[in-house]
C-alpha cells in the first residue's frame, strides 16, 4: 500500500479540497501518513495570498525532500496558479496541479503509477467534483459551495489564481451535506473565496442557507469567513435558527473610509459599523471575527488609528492580521506609497495586541452563558477541548467523553495556554 | 459562470477616436459579450501580460464595445492601447463588478451620477442603455475641453462642472456644486472617478441624507 502525505497552507476552502482529496485516496487505498513522515507521494496544497504564504509553501516543499527525497511531489493550490513556470523549474517537483484540474489529482497520480507520463493540463477542469470528505482531519465538515471573485479588490491575488466567481449547484450541495450528516459529522462549515456571493439558478446565498438549515438532523451550520456586502433584513433573521452559529468571521480589512475605497472595497467603513451593531443589538453575545491588512499603500497614522478604533469599538473576539504584502499584477502594486516593513510590523503588533484584549473581553462576557460544545480532541490527560457554537475553543475534565460528540456546557474561566480558552462545567451539573 | 478559453477572449480593434490629445475611445468588436451597464473590463492588447480595467463606455444594445481611455504620463496600456490600429486584436477579460442599476430601479427611480474625468463611461453607457432613465449628471474636469461627448446628455441633464477654467456651467469642483445644490433623500446616487471625490461626495451625501444602501462608488485611480 502506497503511503500518502498531505499539507495544506491558507485558507479553508484549500482545507476542504485537501480533505476530499485525502478521502479520495483513502477510498482507493493509499494509506494516509504525517507529513513529517517518509511518504511516497507528497501533496501540498499551497497558498499565495501573501509573499509570506510563498515562503511557507516552498518551506513546506523543502521539508519533504529531507524526509524523502524520492518522494513524489505534487504541488498544487494557489501559488501554483501563480508561479507556475518557477514552479515546474524546481528540481523535486514532479507536479504542478492548478486549482482548476486539482480535484484530478487522483487520476494523476494513478496516471504516474501505472508507468505514464500525465500532463495535468490533459485533464477537465473542475472545480467540484472533489469527493465527500469524510477522511478530513477536522472535526467539522466543511463544505465548498464556490469558487472564485469577481470583487478585484485592489491588494487581492486571488481572482487570478482563483477565477472567476462560479457557484455550485444547490442540490449537489445540498446532497454533500446530507452525505456528511449520515457519515456522522455534527458541524457543516460552508466555504468557498466568497461565499456571500453565491447566486445559482437564482438561489441567493441568504435562500441556501435557510435550505440547508431546514435540513434534517442534529447539527449546526457555520458560515465562517464572509464578506460585509450585499446582505438583506432576512439574513438577520437566519441567525434565530438554532442550527446556525451565532458567529461570522467578517472581514473588515480597514476602519478608514479613504484606504477601503483604495483597496475598492465593496462597503464602507459606516456601513459595517452599521453592520455589525445592527447584529450586537439583535443577538448581544453574537461573535464577531475579522480580518484586518495594515499597511497598505498611502495608509497614514490616522487611517490605521480608524482601524484600530473600529476594531475596538466593534470588539472583534479574534482579528487576524495581515501585512500588506506587494502581489504582481494587482492595481495597489501600481499605487503610490508603500510603507517601510518597520511600519507594518508596529501597526501590526498594535493590532495582535487589541485582538487579544477583545478575546478576553469576549470571554469574560461570555463566562457562565450555556455552549453546545463538539469535541473535537481528548488528549491523554483526559482533557477534551472543541468549539461551542459561538467558537469560543472550549476545554473540559468530564470524563467519558468522545470525539465528535455534542456536550452543553458553561464557561466558567480563562485557561491561558498556547491558545486562550475557556474552561467549562457540565452544564447538567449546574442545575 | 464558464471561464473564457484565450481564443475566445480576442476582440478587433474597430476604430480609434480622439477626444483629446490625451483622451480616446476605443470601438472593439463585441463577439456577442453581454454585459450590464456599469461593468468594466480587463483590456490590454492581445498576447501581452498587461492589461488593464475600463469600464464599458457603450450601451448594453449596441454592436460594439467601446471605452473611453486617458493616457495616463507614467502609464503603459494606456500608451501601448493609443498607437493601436484598427484590426489589431485585443484582448477582454470580463466583464465584471457591481457597479450596475437594479432593473427594477431604471424606470421608477431618482439618480444622480457624480464623475471625474473618465469616470463618466459607465454613465454614457447608463444612457445609452436606459434612454428613459431620470438622472442628472456632474461632471467635474479641470478643463471645458474635457466634456466627452457632452452631446450625448440633454443639456438639462449635463452639468459641467470646471475646477481651471470659467468655461463650465459651473465654475467648481462637483463637491461644491452638490453642497449647493443638494438632493433629495430619496435619490439614487453612483459615483465614479478619483477616490478623492467620491470620499467627499460620501460624506456630502450623508450629510443630505441619503442613505448608505442609495450610494454606489467605482472608483479610479
Amino acid at each position: 500500500m502506497k503511503k500518502i502525505a498531505f499539507k495544506t497552507l491558507g485558507c479553508r476552502l484549500n482545507q476542504y479540497e485537501t480533505d476530499a482529496l485525502a478521502s479520495r485516496f483513502h477510498k482507493g487505498s493509499y494509506q494516509i501518513v504525517n507529513y513529517n513522515e517518509p511518504a511516497d507521494i507528497y501533496i501540498v496544497n499551497t497558498c499565495t495570498v501573501t509573499n509570506q504564504s510563498d515562503q511557507k509553501s516552498r518551506q513546506t516543499i523543502h521539508q519533504a525532500h529531507k524526509v524523502n527525497e524520492q518522494g513524489l511531489m505534487v504541488v498544487t493550490g494557489c501559488m501554483a496558479n501563480n508561479h507556475k513556470q518557477s514552479l515546474l523549474e524546481t528540481p523535486g517537483i514532479d507536479y504542478v496541479v492548478d486549482n482548476e484540474r486539482k480535484s484530478s489529482i487522483f487520476s494523476i497520480i494513478e496516471s504516474h503509477f501505472r508507468g505514464e507520463h500525465p500532463d495535468p493540463e490533459g485533464f477537465d477542469e473542475d472545480l467540484f467534483s472533489y469527493e465527500p470528505a469524510f477522511k478530513t482531519f477536522h472535526t467539522r465538515s466543511l463544505i465548498k459551495i464556490q469558487d472564485g471573485c469577481d470583487n478585484f479588490c485592489t491588494f487581492c491575488i486571488i481572482p487570478s489564481v482563483r477565477g472567476r466567481a462560479v457557484s455550485r449547484p444547490v442540490n449537489a450541495i445540498l446532497d454533500n451535506i446530507r452525505e456528511v450528516l449520515d457519515h456522522g459529522f455534527k458541524e457543516v462549515v460552508l466555504t468557498g473565496v466568497n461565499i456571500g456571493r453565491y447566486s445559482f439558478e437564482g438561489t441567493s446565498f441568504e435562500q441556501l442557507v435557510a435550505k440547508i438549515l431546514e435540513l434534517p438532523g442534529d447539527f449546526r451550520l457555520r458560515i465562517s469567513s464572509i464578506e460585509p456586502d450585499g446582505f438583506t433584513p432576512h439574513f438577520f433573521e437566519l441567525f434565530q435558527h438554532e442550527k446556525l452559529a451565532p458567529h461570522l468571521h467578517l472581514c473588515l480589512q480597514s476602519g478608514s473610509e479613504a484606504i477601503l475605497l483604495k483597496m475598492r472595497r465593496m462597503y464602507t467603513a459606516r456601513e459595517f459599523r452599521q453592520l455589525a451593531e445592527k447584529l450586537r443589538y439583535r443577538y448581544p453575545d453574537f461573535n464577531l471575527t475579522t480580518d484586518i491588512i495594515v499597511g497598505f499603500p498611502g495608509e497614514t497614522e490616522k487611517d490605521f488609528q480608524e482601524s484600530l478604533q473600529m476594531a475596538k469599538d466593534l470588539r472583534f473576539s479574534h482579528i487576524h492580521t495581515f501585512k500588506y504584502s506587494v502581489r504582481s499584477g494587482t492595481r495597489a502594486e501600481r499605487m503610490d506609497g508603500h510603507l517601510l516593513e518597520k511600519v507594518k510590523n508596529q501597526r501590526s503588533a498594535l493590532v495582535r495586541k487589541l485582538s487579544d484584549e477583545n478575546k478576553l473581553l469576549y470571554f469574560e462576557q461570555m463566562a457562565g452563558k450555556p455552549q453546545r460544545m463538539l469535541v473535537e480532541r481528548i488528549s491523554a490527560d483526559g482533557i477534551a477541548r472543541g468549539y461551542g457554537q459561538s467558537y469560543i475553543p472550549l476545554r473540559t475534565k468530564i470524563k467519558g467523553l468522545e470525539r465528535n460528540q455534542f456536550l452543553d456546557v458553561v464557561p466558567d474561566s480563562v485557561y491561558f495556554g498556547k491558545e486562550t480558552a475557556m474552561w467549562t462545567k457540565d452544564l447538567r451539573k449546574t442545575f | 459562470m464558464k471561464l473564457r478559453s484565450n481564443n475566445d477572449n480576442q476582440h478587433q480593434l474597430l476604430e480609434l477616436r480622439h477626444l483629446t490629445e490625451s483622451t480616446y475611445v476605443l470601438r472593439i468588436d463585441r463577439r456577442g459579450l453581454s454585459f450590464r451597464s456599469g461593468q468594466h473590463i480587463l483590456l490590454g492588447e492581445a498576447g501581452s501580460i498587461h492589461n488593464r480595467e475600463y469600464s464599458v463606455y457603450s450601451g448594453e444594445k449596441d454592436d460594439f464595445f467601446e471605452v473611453l481611455i486617458k493616457e495616463v504620463d507614467e502609464g503603459l496600456v494606456s500608451k501601448q492601447l493609443k498607437k493601436l490600429k484598427p484590426g489589431s486584436t485585443l484582448q477582454i477579460e470580463g466583464p465584471l463588478g457591481f457597479f450596475t442599476i437594479e432593473p427594477e430601479l431604471v424606470d421608477s427611480g431618482k439618480f444622480l451620477f457624480v464623475a471625474t474625468g473618465t469616470g463618466i463611461a459607465p454613465f454614457h453607457s447608463f444612457v445609452r442603455s436606459y434612454p428613459k432613465i431620470k438622472y442628472q449628471l456632474l461632471h467635474g474636469v479641470r478643463k471645458e475641453e474635457e466634456a466627452y461627448e457632452r452631446n450625448a446628455y440633454p443639456t438639462e441633464k449635463y452639468k459641467l462642472c470646471t475646477s481651471q477654467d470659467e468655461k463650465g456651467d459651473f465654475q467648481g469642483r462637483v463637491t461644491d456644486y452638490l453642497r449647493q445644490n443638494p438632493v433629495s433623500a430619496d435619490t439614487h446616487c453612483y459615483l465614479c472617478g478619483n477616490f478623492q471625490m467620491i470620499h467627499e461626495v460620501f460624506d456630502i451625501l450623508e450629510m443630505q441624507g441619503v442613505p448608505p444602501h442609495q450610494v454606489h462608488a467605482e472608483v479610479y485611480f
